[in-house]
């Protein structure tokens, strides 16, 4: 019996994300030259002392679990507990696709049955931020409450989120999912705590249809004038779902990677699947500004600003600004790359100029179709 | 797929100074990321070894740290997998290698295994052999033992059946060699085969070793031989984020790990993880461990700087690839200011001498000078040395204090010598009569250290106050008393003397309010309460951990071993074949051919047989016990008697019965054998000019002059491997002919004799080799440079200290 399990929603397809998730899940991008999107909520579900995890996947799933496996980046391959898939099935009922968020939790609800917690801790795997859950945790427990909802303010455009406000007793006062005008400052992060029986009685309610916690189950626990509290979180949060957004909230922490406090890793480190590669290799003299760059690479060009992820081959003379490259791209000699995001295993021809004004995407089909397998 | 038991001797320590004193060198960092343990245990991975036993030397929490369970290597198995199996009994790191001894103490390992074969090797190799191909290739030669060899180095790495190796265990006690590196070169019983591995190898034994090995995974031929992407190298992950440039880095040819933060210039360097590097700041051909923060300004060439440490703005830190500058963990560099240090020594060359250390006293601060540190040297003013020096001395000083309740008066006097300032303590009382030496000495001393302690202010602000032997003792004491916090470098030179007394004065003086008679030992209070402690070679420090050697002090030495550090002592470039006046011939290493006039005139002068083939082998030092006479005198009749071409010249003084038993022998063997039992000054050089070898089998031996005395006159020495005389003389190995003399590890006779039979053998088979290890004994440096260098970072590690 585990007092607090976790439930991690990974379904999400990130459409908008293009060709970034075409072969894989939105959590499995990486992120930050050595990350992965996953990475942030597992380490923080570790560091936050908790060992029992749901993952619930439905799209390119295969991806994701072969990046966690059993979870020991994580500290998370222990004997009771652990990390467990639940991906969608075919039942008597015929096939269970999951319609939505809360929809995933209601089908796979016998993991919350067979751990028995008091709490459940419900979260997405596609959010950039270093969270302890411990303070959220233990509002819960000491106000009683039925549902917490944790809460960030927004730097962008509120109405993109589900806005909320609370009384100075962190009482719900008001919920909206993506309104016109917003009443409120804060925004649900999607990271919820549920007493057991009140997620129970709200998935299972007749009268809802219990697809998403935004649209359905909020509102009903509102509605059922359930006991819910706000929790207020401080920290760096932003959710990455589009390429502008990817590709700002990158450069913003390549800048300030003080925001979530990469750099001092002893109290709550940022775990992520090792490779056992060398450290990088920079092979020329030439300037390396503003960068970051992981494992295993090889710089013979220049960089500046950019975010250089493992195994990279930046040959003689090339030249990437503003950028971020994927693990395992070779860019060749002379190439100037601004403005792109260089998905994994892309192979950049030498001389090829990829300039551009907006953050793009660019891949191996991407170059077919600019360059037609001619040189550039 | 063969199966293969993997062993991996992690059992010495090798010659890294104060890289090791928190690790073993098996645990030492690697290109930024890896530990050295990483790469037999990933060879073993490759080669689906599943059974691995390690066994370690000293402090090996840092080694089991790392490797854990061994998951990293999938060694955490249910049946087998990764042991670390620690010594039974302390044991003195013999020849070098883990001993068959040490692996028997384990035998039911041994016994328990069941993989067919074994694959000996060592902790601290970089290479990435593929195992299972050199088994084969061994198996496939039907040899007994087969060596892996690089080039013409040898590792210590060798293949052999399982059972080859159990039965060599179970007679460990009965074989005449102890580990099998000795047992390779020397077996009749078994055949051995050389297998050679001819990519990237190097074994990794030293400061230089180590610099050079890291700085060539730069070079990208080096790096894809290592670091092969179908046979990775695996290590301990942490979790530290991608290393970060900000605006002013600028790198050019380094390998840099995750969590590193670069804002200046790097050059041909290796950075760990999490290293910080300012703006302005410049490193070069350097090794930067995890978490060393280079500050503003700074300049870095040719360095190992251990974890964390510090390197303050605008500080300038320069070392070479052959002697790499190296801090220790943790250690905070500031700005390398002006050092000035004071001495305080019982005697000093050329005013005072009665044994080595006043020459080392001299030496010493001679070339501190010439580096650019001032030294002052204080010693007492002896009334014998008043008539020498009375017209140079000139009287600057006079202080009064209470000393034992009574006022005493005294006067310094000082000069100038070769730019060092000398300062003398003149006491009526206490120093004027008789010879420095007397019944009385704990209480001159005690006065003359309560003089130190009483004037040192006056003098100048010295940065370090470097004491040498029980005679200065009290000074870090008293010291702390004065509440001066100028910091104390303690030097033993010999342990022997340690300066005992019972209550009286020196109790009084240490311990006011005591009760009743305790016993003051000078020495063991200086070890006590120096900022840092020291010793005349790395050996020694370590020997003096055991009771055999460091006496009633053993477990003080053991405590103090984070501060206790071992400088060999240099010799003065006057010992030079090309230039020495007294000697017949004058010689250097491009005229060795004149040696042989010198070993002509010795033949003659000595009335032995005239005889270019015999083979001369030479002695010179106090008849004691202690320099190896109870060995000698129980072999070398006997070898005498069977090596009709060997020849023996000894000079020295000393203890009556052992004169008494050489000079039997000598009657024995006219024109074979010579003493010179009185001393005389010229002729141990005539000694380390003309004898073809040099013997030295000290029973202890801190650091001793006359070996490298030999060395430089191209007399190869044949010395135990103790002490200082372990750390210059490298035993002539015959499967690679590398090294600088012979030794042996084992204070007893026939391990004497057989030695001495190796020299010979050579001496009379293989002259060409023989030259040539004269001549790489000759061009060994242990310079007096070298040694104030090692001494001037001492000193600013004793500095940061306080």
């Amino acid at each position: 019996m585990k007092e607090t399990i976790a439930m991690v929603l990974v379904g999400g397809r990130g459409t908008r994300l293009e060709a970034m998730t075409q072969r894989t899940a939105k959590p499995a991008v990486p992120f930050l030259s050595k990350y992965r999107l996953i990475d942030f909520v597992l380490s923080n579900i570790t560091n936050s002392g908790l060992d029992t995890v749901g993952i619930l996947t439905q799209y390119e799933p295969q991806g994701l679990m072969n990046y966690i496996q059993r979870g020991a980046t994580w500290d998370l391959d222990v004997r009771e507990g652990g990390i467990q898939f639940m991906t969608p099935y075919l039942s008597n009922e015929g096939e269970q696709f999951q319609k939505g968020t809360a929809d995933a939790i209601k089908q796979h609800y016998y993991f919350i049955e067979q751990h028995q917690p008091d709490w459940v801790l419900v979260t997405s795997g596609d959010h950039v931020y270093k969270m302890d859950y411990r303070p959220l945790i233990d509002q819960a427990k000491d106000h009683n409450v039925d549902v917490l909802i944790a809460a960030f303010q927004p730097r962008d455009a509120l109405s993109r989120y589900g806005v909320l406000a609370f009384d100075a007793a962190r009482r719900l006062t008001h919920f909206e999912e993506k309104p016109t005008h917003p009443q409120g400052d804060h925004a649900s992060m999607g990271v919820y705590v549920f007493k057991t029986s009140a997620l129970k009685a709200l998935l299972f309610d007749e009268q809802s249809q219990g697809i998403d916690f935004g649209h359905d189950i909020l509102p009903l626990a509102i509605e059922k004038q359930l006991h819910i509290e706000v929790y207020p979180f401080s920290g760096y949060f932003r959710d990455v779902g589009t390429i502008e957004s990817y590709y700002e909230a990158t450069m913003e922490l390549l800048d300030h990677p003080e925001w979530i406090d990469l750099y001092d890793y002893q109290e709550a480190p940022l775990y992520s699947r090792s490779y056992d590669l060398p450290p990088h290799h920079i092979a020329s003299p030439y300037p390396i500004r503003k960068s970051m760059i992981g494992d295993g690479s090889l710089i013979m060009g220049r960089v500046e600003h950019s975010v250089i992820a493992h195994q990279v081959l930046l040959k003689d003379n090339s030249f990437v600004i503003d950028s971020i490259v994927f693990p395992s791209v070779t860019v060749g000699e002379n190439a100037v790359l601004r403005n792109v995001i260089v998905l994994d295993h892309t192979v950049i021809l030498p001389n090829t100029k990829l300039v551009y004004d907006r953050p793009t995407l660019i891949d191996n089909e991407r170059l077919w179709a600019l360059f037609g397998g001619h040189d550039a | 797929m063969r199966k293969i038991l993997m062993i991996v001797d992690a059992s010495n320590k090798e010659d890294f100074d104060r890289l090791v004193i928190h690790r073993m060198p098996g645990a030492l960092p690697f290109a930024g990321k890896y530990r050295l343990i990483d790469f037999p245990l990933s060879l073993a991975k490759h080669a689906n070894i599943t059974n691995v036993a390690i066994f370690p030397y000293g402090n090996y929490r840092s080694l089991g740290d790392h490797v854990g369970s061994g998951k990293r290597w999938d060694l955490d198995r249910r049946k087998d997998g990764l042991f670390i199996l620690p010594p039974k009994h302390f044991h003195l790191p013999t020849e070098n290698m883990l001993t068959f001894q040490r692996m028997f103490e384990h035998i039911e390992f041994f016994r328990r295994s069941s993989q067919d074969y074994v694959f000996l090797t060592q902790a601290n190799i970089v290479w990435n052999l593929d195992i299972q191909t050199y088994v084969e290739q061994h198996h496939d030669s039907g040899a007994d033992i087969s060596e892996i060899m690089h080039e013409n180095l040898r590792l210590k790495t060798f293949i052999l059946k399982r059972e080859t190796l159990l039965d060599l265990l179970e007679i460990y006690d009965q074989l005449p060699t102890q580990t099998m590196n000795e047992y390779v070169a020397k077996t009749a019983s078994h055949t051995v085969k050389i297998l050679n591995y001819p990519h990237y190898t190097r074994y990794i034994t030293d400061n230089f070793n180590y610099l050079k090995a890291n700085l060539a995974m730069l070079d990208f031929e080096n790096g894809r031989q290592v670091f092969d992407l179908e046979r990775p190298i695996l290590s301990k992950e942490k979790p530290a984020p991608p290393a970060r440039y900000l605006t002013d880095a600028l790198v050019d040819n380094a390998m840099i790990a995750s969590g590193c933060v670069i804002n200046g210039t790097v050059k041909h360097s290796i950075i760990g993880r999490d290293v910080t590097i300012a703006k302005g700041a410049v490193v070069k051909n350097s090794i930067l461990m995890n978490n060393t923060v280079i500050e503003s300004g700074v300049v870095v060439h040719h360095a190992i700087l251990d974890k964390g440490t510090v390197v303050k703005q605008n500080t300038f830190i320069e070392g070479t690839l052959s002697d790499p500058f190296v801090s220790q963990k943790e250690q905070v560099i500031t700005l390398q200011t002006h050092l000035s240090v004071l001495f305080v020594a019982a005697e000093s060359t050329p005013f005072v001498k009665t044994g080595g250390l006043g020459d080392v006293i001299n030496d010493l601060s001679r070339n501190l000078v010439k580096s650019g540190v001032s030294v002052t040297v204080m010693m007492p003013y002896y009334g014998f040395l008043k008539e020498k020096i009375a017209e140079v001395a000139q009287r600057f000083a006079s202080h009064s204090f209470v000393f034992d309740e009574v006022m005493h008066k005294i006067n310094l006097y000082q000069t100038d010598h070769k730019g060092v300032r000398y300062v003398f303590v003149e006491s009526f009382y206490y120093f004027d009569e008789g010879p420095i030496y007397q019944d009385s000495d704990c209480d001159r001393f005690a006065f003359f250290n309560q003089a130190v302690v009483e004037t040192v202010s006056s003098l100048d602000e010295f940065s370090v106050i470097h004491c040498h032997d029980w005679h200065t003792g009290l000074i870090p004491l008293l010291l702390k008393k004065a509440h001066n916090p100028t910091p104390t470098l303690f030097t033993v030179h010999n342990v022997d003397y340690q300066g005992e007394c019972l209550g009286g004065v020196c109790q009084r003086l240490v311990e006011p309010n005591a009760s009743h008679e305790n016993v003051v030992n000078f020495l063991e209070l200086g070890l006590t309460h120096a900022t840092k402690i020291a010793t005349v070679s790395p050996t020694y420090r370590e020997e003096l951990k055991y009771e055999y050697y460091g006496k009633n002090l053993a477990s003080l030495f053991i405590q103090r071993e984070r501060d206790f550090h071992g400088i060999l002592n240099g010799i003065s470039s006057r010992h030079d074949p090309h230039t020495d006046k007294l000697i017949h011939a004058n010689y250097d290493r491009h005229s060795f051919a004149k040696k042989a006039l010198n070993k002509r005139y010795l033949q003659k002068l000595c009335d032995l047989s005239v005889d270019a083939d015999a083979f001369v082998m030479g002695m010179v030092g106090r008849l004691t016990e202690q320099k190896g006479f109870s060995i000698i005198l129980a072999m070398l009749e006997r070898f005498l008697s069977t090596h009709d071409k060997a020849q023996f010249v000894l000079l020295g003084t000393g203890d009556e019965t052992i004169k008494a038993r050489l000079q039997t022998l000598e009657s024995k063997f006219p024109k074979r054998m010579k003493l010179f039992l009185t001393f005389d000054g010229t002729l141990p050089n005539y000694i380390y000019a003309g004898a073809d070898v040099f013997v030295m089998p000290s029973r202890v031996e801190p650091c001793g002059l006359a070996q490298l005395i030999a060395m430089r006159y191209g007399t190869v020495p044949i010395v135990r491997q103790t002490g200082g005389l372990n750390d210059t003389v490298i035993n002539y190995d015959p499967i690679s002919r590398r090294g600088t003399g012979f030794s042996f590890f084992n204070y007893d006779a026939p391990s004497l004799a057989a030695t001495c039979d190796e020299a010979y053998t050579l001496f009379t088979e293989d002259k060409p080799t023989f030259e040539a290890l004269a001549l790489r004994a000759m061009k060994e440096d242990f310079g007096l440079l070298k040694q104030a260098n090692r001494m001037i970072d001492l000193y600013y590690l004793t500095r940061s200290e306080v």
